[in-house]
């Protein structure tokens, strides 16, 4: 899968490039702001782009706007954002835009390698990946009337897996249930919370995200 | 001038109305209405000029009416007649001189009431027409008709071209430069111009049509009588004279309003309306500044001398209490400004302190605010060392780690790769710790995304629920209003789950009449005060840098409700 790599460290970048190639990805190109970005990304027409949320020259947001204008202008492209804080305004705000080949994670995540490389793999293959982070934020978010509170433990754990943007089959492997036990959760979960049973993986995150975010 | 030069004028004056008057009455040739017509006018401007310089010492205007008075007589047939019987050159002299009747003229209209030309293009061309008429006048001596200056000679009827062209050029240049003079002027300048500009509309429409009379060779009884009507131009300036006396009693007015107590913002309208000037602005001083300021402590800068404007410094001119800026028509009613600005004195005065101390509050307010957004400045700044620093270092540092890791498990020392995870779950810890650090510093994303979203971050980590509610929307407000209204929520809800025991909180955020609004309210047990505590107390500075107020309602019942209101234009 051919990746580029945009953020203003270089040695961050170079972390981020052995990480990736060690994996199996190919990373075509490294960028330190969002222009040389734009350039990469015409010339070497990747599957997947990193990109950190500050980059020169304010280091405010401007790799938050690059990568909305990329989701819009290169559909096909898939963007990862990476920052040093998550913040579930940013996440909607990239989810909301299409929910396909889109992630937003924590810069934390090389911390677990194996974590970081599925989250890569699930964007790149048109999925999504929702920083663990953000989904226990909101999901811990204190509610005047709690239905979360009506789901037991396992249905919680499922609820976050499903609101960071894992499939059925990953979900099941890593509570260890089979796919039948997990379509019952899932199930019940709808039910509680009063949702409509929106599409598999990664169709059902903004679903999910909007309810924790908004009850 | 000294009271010999003046008798010197007076009796000139007289003599002229003497002589003019011996030379109609002793020629018997003459018709009794001829008579008239050629001393009337004359002796009118004579006589009302005396008056009008007897009342008005230093005012011009007297003596430009006696000029044109002695002007007009110089120029009547009969004196001239009886003249050049006695002396030829006295005869050429008064030929040369007595056409200056219609200059003199010309300049009292420009320069009345005050009897000073006030701007400089009238000033240049009545000194250019003082030097071109007697020279027309002498092109009509030596041409042989000495008769440019009789009044009930229309110039176009002038037998040598030149001279009359030069008059006739003279005559409309200065009618326009009077209508310009009263277009241009506001409502003071008009008022004081109409004695003499009312009079003038049937004047000229009278001398058109004897001009035109005149043309068709028919000597109508209009064109014989038409200097006549010169006499309400005299009448005109005594009116006007007299109404100045009028006005005193407005300033008596103004007199009346003052002892009845006038606030300082009273003032400048009262005296505009004593002086018939809407446009009057009064100036304080500013003796810290060096400046002068209107109410509000914002400077004026007092117009320059001779323009449109006119200035009078009240007090020590080093160190002034105020000064007034009015139309400069009102130059000319020296006397009514001054008497109206002794009246005022006291008040000014009063009023005066007043701006300094709003002029210092402002330069206080400003200072505050200035060092709020140096304050801010400065968060933003650790915040981002800290991102671009330590923080992204640390990131680095772990994927390092990582990188270790994989090589110990890749050799099988897997007592190394124990330890390094060990190390990876320390760093994770040390980098949250970091990460909560700088956001409390400065939250980004309140400059990334804007007050709301920056809200709900809050809310979302907050140990119990908030209900966040109204209508801010996406909208932007200026980078201080959002700072001070974030850390007024923020500490608002530390408070709250600090202290009031309260099971929810409620945020909201409303935009009404220019003002950002937000409340903030939980329902604890209260107890919230401003005067204790330093959290409150320095977001209610915070809130007074960007112009806002804050208020604290906290009770036992009710539990404790944080406002703040802050002018978003």
């Amino acid at each position: 899968m051919r990746v580029i790599v945009a953020d203003d460290s270089v040695l961050f970048r170079e972390g981020l490039v052995r990480l990736l190639s060690d994996a199996g990805f190919e990373v075509v190109g490294q960028a330190s702001n969002a222009d040389q970005l734009d350039g990469l990304i015409e010339s070497e027409n990747p599957s997947l782009v990193i990109v950190d949320v500050r980059m020169p020259p304010t280091q405010t947001d401007e790799g938050l706007v690059a990568a909305k204008r990329i989701r819009r202008q290169y559909p096909e492209v898939g963007v990862l954002m990476l920052s040093q804080y998550v913040e579930s305004h940013h996440a909607l705000d990239l989810l909301s835009q299409s929910p396909d080949r889109v992630g937003y994670l924590l810069k934390d995540r090389f911390a677990d390698v194996n974590e970081f490389i599925d989250a890569v793999h699930r964007v790149g293959r048109g999925g999504s990946a929702v920083d663990p982070l953000v989904v226990s934020q909101l999901l811990g978010r204190k509610r005047s009337r709690d239905l979360i509170e009506d789901l037991t433990g396992r249905e919680r754990s499922v609820l976050s897996l499903m609101a960071e943007g894992r499939s059925n089959d990953a979900i099941a492997w890593a509570l260890k249930i089979s796919p039948k036990t997990l379509e019952a959760h899932i199930g019940t979960i709808y039910s509680k919370l009063g949702l409509e049973p929106a599409g598999a993986d990664h169709r059902r995150v903004l679903a999910v995200l909007n309810y924790l975010r908004s009850s | 001038m000294t009271t010999l030069q003046r008798r010197a004028i007076q009796g000139g004056a007289l003599a002229a109305i003497a002589l003019a008057g011996v030379a109609e009455i002793s020629d018997p040739s003459r018709q009794w209405y001829a008579v008239l017509v050629g001393i009337v006018p004359g002796f009118s401007f004579i006589l009302a000029g005396l008056f009008a310089w007897s009342l008005r010492p230093r005012n011009r205007a007297g003596l430009l009416m006696i000029g044109v008075g002695v002007g007009l007589l110089a120029g009547d047939a009969a004196l001239r007649d009886r003249v050049g019987q006695v002396s030829t050159p006295v005869e050429l002299v008064l030929d040369i001189v007595s056409p200056l009747w219609a200059v003199m003229l010309i300049h009292l209209l420009l320069a009345f009431p005050g009897g000073r030309l006030v701007s400089r293009l009238d000033r240049d061309v009545v000194r250019s027409f003082y030097a071109v008429v007697p020279f027309a006048a002498l092109l009509a001596v030596v041409a042989g008709y000495p008769v440019l200056g009789q009044i009930s000679q229309p110039v176009f009827d002038i037998k040598v071209p030149a001279a009359g062209g030069i008059y006739a050029a003279c005559l409309v240049i200065g009618s326009v430069l009077v209508i310009r003079r009263w277009f241009l002027g506001g409502r003071a300048r008009r008022r004081s111009m109409s004695p003499v500009f009312w009079p003038m509309i049937p004047i000229t429409v009278f001398f058109l049509l004897s001009t035109a009379a005149v043309l068709r060779g028919s000597v109508t009884v209009l064109a014989t009588v038409f200097p006549l009507f010169l006499v309400a131009l005299p009448i005109g300036i005594l009116i006007g004279l007299l109404r100045s006396g009028l006005d005193m009693s407005s300033v008596g007015d103004l007199v009346v309003k003052l002892s009845g107590g006038l606030a300082p913002e009273q003032l400048q309208p009262a005296l505009a309306h004593a002086l018939h000037d809407p446009s009057l602005e009064v100036a304080y001083w500013l003796p810290e500044q060096e400046w002068f300021a209107d109410l509000e402590g914002k400077r004026i800068d007092l117009p320059a001398a001779d323009s449109e404007r006119a200035v009078s410094i009240l007090g020590d001119p080093s160190s002034p209490i105020a000064a007034l800026v009015y139309d400069s028509s009102l130059v000319e009613e020296e006397q009514l400004v001054d008497t109206a600005a002794a009246a005022v004195h006291m008040a000014l005065q009063n009023a005066g302190l007043q701006v300094q101390l709003r002029a210092q509050l402002e330069e206080v307010r400003q200072s505050r605010a200035r060092l709020v957004e140096a304050a801010d400045h400065e968060r933003q700044r650790v915040e981002r060392d800290l991102h671009d620093g330590a923080q992204q270092q640390l990131v680095t540092l772990l994927s390092s780690l990582q990188v270790t890791k994989k090589e110990a498990v890749k050799y099988s020392d897997l007592e190394t790769a124990k330890l390094v995870d060990a190390n990876i779950a320390e760093l994770k810890e040390a980098l949250h710790e970091l990460r909560e650090l700088a956001r409390g510093i400065h939250p980004t994303i309140l400059t990334q995304a804007g007050l709301v979203p920056a809200i709900r971050s809050l809310s979302e980590r907050c140990p119990i629920p908030v209900e966040i509610t109204g209508e801010l929307g996406d909208a932007r407000l200026a980078p201080p209003v959002e700072a001070a209204l974030y850390f007024v929520v923020s500490e608002a809800i530390t408070n709250a789950v600090r202290h009031s025991k309260g099971r929810s909180m409620c945020v909201s955020l409303r935009r009404r009449s220019g003002l950002a609004i937000i409340e903030v309210s939980d329902d604890g047990v209260g107890g919230a005060d401003l005067s204790i505590g330093s959290g409150l107390r320095g977001l209610t500075d915070r809130v007074a840098a960007v112009g806002g107020r804050l208020v604290v309602k906290s009770d036992k019942a009710r539990g404790t409700t944080i406002r703040a209101e802050v002018p978003c234009a």
